[in-house]
Formats: structure tokens, C-alpha cells, sequence
């Protein structure tokens, strides 16, 4: 489980849907969420947040993603990879803190990482949880 | 050689007043330490006025009260063949009250140091507060018990000034081991006076070393 | 059903405090009583065994008034089929934990129901010690025995546990949980272990200076406001299998078996038994019609 803090910034609210705009030091996170400002006390701007998403859940790219839709984007570069037969975990040093990359372990050859390499963990709007 | 009746009858008395004693203060320390009553503090007042008055003001009042010729003792003697007034009977009356705080105050004060959820616990598995007090209570206050019974005891066997108003001086009925001191004394029957004084002595010694043996747990191996 | 409806004026370490308790428990629940010290818990346990008197109000328990302040009735504790598990425990000193069994029994009863809970709290080797050579798990376990002898209709149990270590707790905890699905009964538990409300309490209820501020089930109380996440659950961890840095978690919701997977990182706090909350995006689950 990866767990960021931040704070919100902006809220969008359509119906019962809204989607948090959360910045984690420099980089702005953004979850939808089944809630608005009146079914959750913390969902306000200002507050102090923590961003949950699952290691599963998040992609990794090298190179040019601005053709993707994906809306979190946080650089990084590799700081250690442990790789098993199926899966490998990689964990990334982002500006918005250690993001850990759960990956199968063909794609970390095929991208060829290794640490140092500079990537982008990328994660859906989706897959992002808010906490108190 | 000296005349044992007034030892033997020393010890009568003190045995029966601390039997008496025994089932007149638990009862008594009971309530004492269970009451938030606001007569309380008279009872509790009372009680332990002979520690602190002179003994004779009990006999004297105690003699006033029970004469044949008038009033309570009157009505006792006549409706009760009951004559307080220099016989045994008086003796045991009066000590009673005179050795009550010395039995009341180490089984209130035993009481009051359990555990107030010991009794409550008992309560709620559905017993009655008697129940309570025989199977619970006075079980876990046995070194208490036991303190009072000693200096009850001990108390009787040294009282003077009560015996003296109100049982007299009457051989093998009122006289006492501590009148019969004085009585020796004034005879200037000097090696009579010195024997009874050293065997007092030395059953006192003995009685109160119990007491502390007993409290400073040195016993409590037996006890338990 | 327990209605227990009541008002009580109490002096408090900031004063007075007035304590308003209007609830209905449902029998054969575990109901928790959660709140600082001085929040009025224990009084109410004790308003209930009888120990201590409401000003206003009335309890009821399956249908039987235990007090009711209008009709003055007002049982004694002797005559409410209530237990209780003192927060010292309560043992009488004098006796040895079978005596201590023993002194509980009423009339018309038999032994082989101590033999029983003797048996079921694995009591035996300790039956004739007195309760001064116990150690605080197994006073605590003599405690809810004597307490379970008469078979009450409530057991209260005042934040037994508190005294004891995790892995004591986690035994404790199985052995009331025990005796609560053999025997039906109804327990009130004052408690603050969060851990220890989720396994045990179906109900719980927040109280704040004499009043209650929440009502709920707990894993509610405790988790949904917390986690934004709308695909819920609690569950008790049934089996944990490691693959290379990954862990499989078996967890049991309701009557369902589900499969986690999860980061070492996420595991090391956990151990079998544990009650957890399992939370997805509301995005991620996809529905079939059966």
C-alpha cells in the first residue's frame, strides 16, 4: 500500500461523484471518489490528506508519456528492484515521496530497469483512495 | 503462698467478657464501617469513650445505676433475680463496656481496609449481606479478629478502677487479680503484692507479644 | 431485549455530570461501552448489576423490571441474573479458585456446571490455589468463570483486559467469545483496545461526559469515516501465505472467503485471528447477475 500526504487543492463536484485534486509536495495527485463535501467531513480544500493506492495499481513508463491519458504522473528514478520469478517490485525515489511499483518481472526486462533508471509512476484517478 | 482465686477469677472474667465481646462487636463494627448514617459519629463516639475516661467515672455511674434500691436496678433485681451490684455478673457488664473500643476499633478498622468490590462481587452472585459477612468478610479479617480478642482480653484483665465501684472486694466473687494487689499493698503484705504483679506481668507481656507476632504476619503461615 | 433507559446525577473529578443513557440491546449481543475515564462506563455497569442507583429511568431485561424509578421497584443485585467481572477482579482471598466457583453456585444447581467452566477456561491445574499466588490472566479467567456459574443474563465485564499482555488478551478474548456463542449470553464490555471492540462487540456505543455521541457497529464507527474507499469490509485474517515479497491473505467476510494480496510491509503488524477492514475503489469490482 502506497501512502502519500498532501493537501487538497481543488474540488470538482458533479451529482454524487467528486474528484480531489491533492498536492503532494510538488506534484498535484487527483482521485474520484463516491462522496462530496456533504457525505465526507475531510473533503474540503485545505485538508490535510493521505493519497492510498496499491503497489499493483501502479504503471511504470520510460520515456515520453504525454500522449497517455492517465492523470498522475510522478517522475522518479529507481531505487531498488527486487525481482521474483513473476512479479518484481520496484520502488521509486518521486518528488512526492517513495512510490513502491508491483510489475511483472517481464516488463522490467523488456523496459530494461534497473536502479537509476529514470521512470514515471503512473497511476488512474481511478485506483486512488483518500484517508483521513 | 498466695491465694490463686483472684487470678483464676481474673481470667474467668476476662474470657467471658471477650466471648460476650466478640458477638456484640461484630455486629457493631459491621454497621460501623457499612453506615453513612449521620448518628454515626455519636455511636462510633461512645464507643471509645472508655478509652479515655477515668474507669471510676463508669463505675460510679454504673453503680448508681444498677443499686437494688432504685430505679434499672430495682426492676432487674425484681422482674430478672439480676443484681449487678458487687457480684460477677456486674463485673462481666462492665467490662463489656469497658473493653468495647478494644475489640470494635481492630474489627471496624478490618472491615473498612477490604476491598469494597469483595462484597459487592458477593451480592451480585445473589447472596445476602449475612452470608456475606460470615463467608466473605470475617474470613479475610482474621488477624483483626484475632487483635481484638488479645487486647480485649488483656484490657479486662487489667482493669482496677470499675471493678473496684462496682464489684468491691468480695473473695472468690468480686476480687480480682489487680484489687488484690491493691488489697496486699495495704496490708503491707509486700511479697504477696510482688507475686501477683510479676505473674500479671507476665501474661500481659505474652498476650501482647501474640498481638504483634500475629500482625507483623510472623503467624501468618498458620492462619491461612 | 435489554432497555436500559436511565438518568443519573454523578460527581465527576470536573464537577457534576449528568448521566443519560437511553438504549435497547439486543439479546445475545456484545455491546461495547466506549469512552475517556470519568465518561460514566463503569456507573452504568454498575446502575445495572443493582450496585448503584439510577435517579430516574427504568432497566429492563427480557421482560423483567429490574428498576424503574416511577413504580419504585428497584432489585437488589442479589436478585438481578446478572455477572460481573470486576475491574480488580474481586476474588475472595480466603478462598481457593474451585471454593471461589463453588461460593457462586445457587440452590437447585449443580456442581457439574463448575466442572464445566472449569473445563472450558482450562482451570484445572489451578483449582486449589488461592487467588494471591495467580497471576493477573488466570485471576482474570477465575473472575469470568465465577461470574458465568449462575448462567446470567447479562455479563458485564469493566475493560478486563487492560491489565494483561497481547498474547493473554487474544486467549481471554477467545474464551469470552467462547462462552458467549455457547451459552447466548448478552455481554455490555467497557473497552477501549480498538483491536479488542472489532473482534468482539456487534454494537457500540461512544459516550462523552454522561452522554452518548455515536451509536453504531464499530467496524463502522471505527473505519467507515476514515477510509473514502466505498467497497468495505471487516474480516478476520484466516490464513497468510508468503510468495517471494508478496503475501496471499485469506480473509473470512460474513460467510465468504476472500483472497487479499498484499505488500510484506502491509503484513508486519499482522497475525491470524485479526480482525481487519479489506477497502477497493467502488471502480474496481465488476457485478454478474446470478
Amino acid at each position: 500500500m502506497n501512502a502519500l500526504t498532501g493537501k487538497i487543492t481543488q474540488i470538482s463536484t458533479d451529482g454524487k461523484l467528486s474528484i480531489a485534486h491533492v498536492l503532494v509536495n510538488d506534484v498535484v495527485m487527483s482521485a474520484i471518489i463516491i462522496d462530496t463535501p456533504e457525505t465526507l467531513d475531510y473533503l474540503k480544500l485545505g485538508q490535510e490528506v493521505q493519497v492510498i493506492f496499491k503497489e499493483t495499481e501502479v504503471i511504470l513508463g520510460i520515456g515520453n508519456q504525454e500522449g497517455i491519458s492517465l492523470r498522475n504522473k510522478l517522475p522518479g528514478v529507481i531505487n531498488k528492484i527486487q525481482k521474483g520469478v513473476l512479479l518484481s517490485k520496484v520502488v521509486i525515489d518521486t518528488s512526492a515521496g517513495l512510490v513502491t511499483s508491483i510489475i511483472t518481472s517481464n516488463a522490467v526486462g523488456q523496459l530494461a530497469l534497473d536502479v537509476g533508471s529514470k521512470v514515471t509512476a503512473m497511476i488512474k484517478t481511478n485506483e486512488i483512495m483518500l484517508s483521513q | 503462698m498466695i491465694d490463686w482465686d483472684p487470678l483464676i477469677l481474673t481470667f474467668e472474667l476476662a474470657s467471658v467478657t471477650t466471648f460476650i465481646l466478640l458477638f456484640i462487636s461484630v455486629p457493631l463494627a459491621y454497621w460501623l464501617s457499612e453506615s453513612k448514617s449521620r448518628i454515626k459519629p455519636v455511636i462510633e463516639t461512645i464507643v471509645s469513650m472508655p478509652l479515655v475516661l477515668p474507669p471510676t467515672v463508669l463505675g460510679f455511674y454504673l453503680l448508681l445505676a444498677f443499686s437494688p434500691g432504685d430505679g434499672l436496678g430495682q426492676w432487674l433485681d425484681e422482674y430478672l433475680g439480676l443484681r449487678l451490684v458487687f457480684s460477677f455478673e456486674g463485673l462481666v457488664f462492665a467490662s463489656i463496656l469497658y473493653s468495647l473500643p478494644f475489640m470494635v476499633h481492630p474489627i471496624q478498622s478490618g472491615l473498612s481496609s477490604l476491598s469494597g468490590t469483595l462484597k459487592e462481587a458477593s451480592y451480585v452472585l445473589g447472596k445476602s449481606k449475612f452470608h456475606t459477612l460470615m463467608k466473605v468478610l470475617l474470613p479475610n479479617i482474621k488477624p483483626s479478629i484475632l487483635t481484638g480478642i488479645i487486647l480485649s482480653f488483656a484490657h479486662t484483665i487489667g482493669e482496677f478502677g470499675v471493678v473496684l465501684m462496682i464489684g468491691g472486694n468480695m473473695p472468690g466473687k468480686t476480687k480480682v487479680a489487680s484489687i488484690a494487689i491493691y488489697d496486699e499493698v495495704e496490708s503491707l503484705n509486700y511479697s504477696a503484692a510482688n507475686t501477683y504483679s510479676l505473674i500479671l506481668i507476665f501474661f500481659c507481656f505474652i498476650i501482647l507479644l501474640l498481638v504483634y507476632v500475629i500482625n507483623g504476619g510472623y503467624l501468618k503461615k498458620f492462619w491461612q | 431485549m435489554i432497555k436500559l433507559k436511565f438518568q443519573k446525577l454523578l460527581s465527576a473529578p470536573k464537577g457534576e455530570m449528568n448521566l443519560d443513557l437511553d438504549i435497547v440491546i439486543k439479546e445475545g449481543s456484545v455491546t461495547n461501552l466506549f469512552g475517556s475515564s470519568g465518561a460514566g462506563k463503569t456507573s452504568i455497569l454498575r446502575m445495572i448489576a443493582g450496585l448503584m442507583m439510577p435517579d430516574t429511568g427504568r432497566i429492563i431485561v427480557k421482560g423483567k423490571t429490574w428498576f424503574d424509578a416511577e413504580k419504585h421497584i428497584n432489585l437488589p443485585p442479589q436478585e438481578r441474573r446478572v455477572g460481573l467481572v470486576f475491574q480488580d477482579f474481586a476474588l475472595f482471598p480466603n478462598m481457593t479458585v474451585r471454593q471461589n466457583l463453588d461460593y457462586a453456585l445457587v440452590r437447585n444447581q449443580t456442581i457439574k456446571v463448575i466442572d464445566e467452566l472449569i473445563e472450558i477456561i482450562a482451570l484445572g491445574d489451578l483449582q486449589n490455589r488461592k487467588p494471591d499466588t495467580l497471576s493477573g490472566g488466570q485471576r482474570q479467567r477465575v473472575a469470568l468463570a465465577r461470574a458465568l456459574v449462575q448462567q446470567p443474563d447479562i455479563l458485564l465485564l469493566d475493560e478486563p483486559l487492560s491489565a494483561l499482555d497481547q498474547k493473554m488478551r487474544t486467549e481471554l478474548q477467545s474464551h469470552i467469545m467462547n462462552m458467549h456463542r455457547r451459552y447466548g449470553l448478552s455481554i455490555i464490555l467497557v473497552s477501549h483496545d480498538v483491536s479488542e471492540i472489532l473482534k468482539m462487540a456487534d454494537e457500540m456505543i461512544v459516550l462523552k461526559e454522561g452522554n452518548v455521541t455515536d451509536k453504531g457497529r464499530p467496524a463502522d464507527i471505527f473505519t467507515n469515516r476514515k477510509v473514502s474507499g466505498k467497497f468495505q469490509f471487516t474480516g478476520e485474517v484466516i490464513s497468510m501465505e508468503r510468495e517471494g515479497f508478496l503475501y496471499i491473505i485469506s480473509i473470512l467476510i460474513a460467510n465468504d472467503l476472500v483472497k487479499v494480496i498484499a505488500d510484506e510491509d502491509e503484513v508486519k503488524n499482522l497475525v491470524i485471528g485479526d480482525k481487519v477492514m479489506v477497502a477497493s475503489k467502488a471502480f474496481n469490482p465488476i457485478i454478474k447477475k446470478l
